[in-house]
């Protein structure tokens, strides 16, 4: 290595250069949609599915940004993505009431699933409704022959989770670790957790990941043993963010990307997408009235607004 | 092999290479005369702050790429800059994680050289920025290493860029970001695939500098 005093000015310019290069667009001229979502919708691969038609008919790249619910909602509240795709109503209602979202339009919802050993202790499979099969847990947990594992990382998942238990009269705070494990993990990672606790484990699951680790041979010994109950349904929203609240965001697009993914034509592509193993996993529920909060600060120049609850 | 997601191995390898490398290059040009100045003088709270330099080995990627957020979010200072999901940030963010690495390996290898050099180097007329220069020289090795490591630290990093990059398909998403995306997802073979595609790459970029320094390159 040699004198490298004439270098430094030469260096310094190349990292400029090198930095400003990073920021550039990879195709700069298009426009960018940048989709904050949730892993879980992300990881079923519907979204890979359906996103090409909304870029090529508005002639844009959507950049998706998949992390947890809470962290989506940060990422909305923080201005930094123009629309969020979600499935965590009672965050969402409250996101739109503080004025963070424009308004809260339903797209489509899947379903959760209570997973557990085919051998199930707890006799979940013979519950009437996913109360039922809380209760039976419960009962088993304590008596040591059913353990229960938890996203608990305030995910749309464990959100869910979390109503059945009250649904059920039970306090989540007094269970014991012995048998409720919450973990602070996604769900693949939860239900490899569960896989593990041999003939005991139970734990509430999106089917997506589900079916993928199952056919993938991770959860061989994992059974889907309750389902069907309208409490199980995990309904999905699309939210654009307030460009009141944070002009730099993209609201034109964000509204396309609205009204675009309540069309009857990407309804039915939704209500069709299978996933790698044939399975239909989404339920398109955007009809009319589907609208489902609006910003109260709009909504005084709003003819009539058709409110739904779920 | 199922992949419900599908991208360019290619290319977020070369954009792994991309934002380590300059995080690399970025965190050794501060990192380098930083640990040089700080071990060659003698002042009051040395001791300490080679003490936080080396406890900053240990500082938690993820709480980089969080406070990289914080400041380039629009809710933060920085903001209106738009580099929040994009590989700037991710560089700027590694970089952090850089430097501290680089300065305290830095130091302990200028704090090896002969003091005798620098001044003998100082006595003959040299200015101190080019005793520095001459006593980093006499360190060479130690400074490679310190670069090697630094390099080794960022291109394994996935917290912070997972963070701030936000891994968008074609525009962020880099090899580390890509195994955690895959592991998620249950596809563990192909997680290891690319993990062994990382090391393939690191031991290239190693045995290239390799190659320099025996051409007195580097």
């Amino acid at each position: 290595m040699k004198d490298k005093s004439p270098l430094v000015g030469i260096i310094v310019l190349a990292i400029v250069m090198i930095l400003l290069m990073g920021s550039v667009a990879i195709q700069p001229g298009r426009q960018r949609l940048t989709l904050a979502t949730t892993t879980s919708a992300y990881d079923s691969g519907l979204l890979e599915k359906i996103l090409p038609n909304f870029e090529s008919k508005y002639d844009c790249i959507v950049d998706v940004i998949a992390v947890g619910s809470g962290q989506t909602m940060e990422i909305g509240k923080n201005g930094d993505a123009d629309v969020l795709l979600v499935h965590s109503p009672a965050s969402e209602k409250q996101f739109v009431k503080d004025g963070y979202g424009t308004s809260r339009t339903l797209v489509a919802y899947n379903q959760f699933v209570i997973v557990g050993p085919e051998s199930d202790p707890a006799g979940v499979s013979q519950a009437v409704n996913a109360t039922d099969a809380f209760k039976r847990i419960y009962q088993n947990g304590t008596e040591g022959n059913a353990i229960f594992v938890s996203r608990g990382d305030l995910s749309g998942t464990h959100t869910k989770e979390k109503s059945i238990w009250v649904k059920a009269g039970l306090n989540v705070s007094t269970f014991s670790n012995t048998w409720y494990l919450s973990t602070g993990q996604g769900m693949g990672a939860v239900l490899d957790i569960t896989e593990q606790q041999t003939n005991k484990g139970y734990t509430l699951s999106d089917e997506a990941t589900y079916y993928t680790r199952r056919e993938t041979g991770i959860i061989p010994h994992l059974e889907i043993l309750n389902q069907g109950d309208p409490l199980l349904y995990n309904q999905y929203s699309v939210i654009p963010v307030n460009p009141d609240r944070w002009p730099s965001v993209n609201a034109t697009l964000a509204t396309d990307f609205v009204n675009w993914i309540t069309s009857p034509e990407i309804q039915n592509m939704i209500g069709n997408f299978t996933d790698a193993y044939g399975h239909k996993l989404f339920v398109p529920n955007a009809g009319p009235g589907s609208v489902a909060e609006t910003h109260t600060l709009s909504s005084q120049f709003q003819a009539v607004i058709a409110i739904r609850t779920d | 092999m199922v992949d419900a997601v599908t991208y360019d191995v290619v290319q977020i390898t070369l954009l792994s290479l991309y934002v380590s490398g300059s995080a690399t290059i970025l965190g050794s040009l501060i990192g380098v005369p930083l640990g040089a100045a700080v071990g060659l003088k003698e002042f009051g709270g040395k001791g300490l702050l080679k003490t936080i330099t080396y406890t900053m080995y240990g500082f938690p990627p993820v709480i980089s790429g969080l406070f990289i957020y914080y400041i380039f979010s629009r809710a933060g200072p920085l903001g209106d800059f738009g580099i929040l999901f994009t590989p700037t940030a991710m560089i700027l963010a590694q970089t952090l994680l850089v430097i501290p690495l680089v300065a305290g390996v830095t130091i302990t290898s200028v704090s090896e050289v002969d003091k005798n050099i620098k001044n003998t180097v100082l006595s003959l007329g040299a200015s101190d920025r080019q005793a520095t220069f001459t006593v980093i020289k006499e360190a060479w090795v130690g400074v490679i290493t310190a670069v090697m490591i630094g390099f080794g630290r960022a291109i394994a990093e996935v917290g912070a860029a997972y963070m701030v990059g936000g891994n968008i398909e074609g525009k962020t998403r880099i090899l580390t970001t890509s195994i955690m995306l895959e592991t998620r997802m249950g596809h563990f073979g192909y997680a290891i695939g690319l993990g062994v595609v990382l090391l393939i790459v690191a031991c290239g970029v190693f045995l290239f500098m390799r190659w320099l320094q025996e051409r007195e390159l580097l």
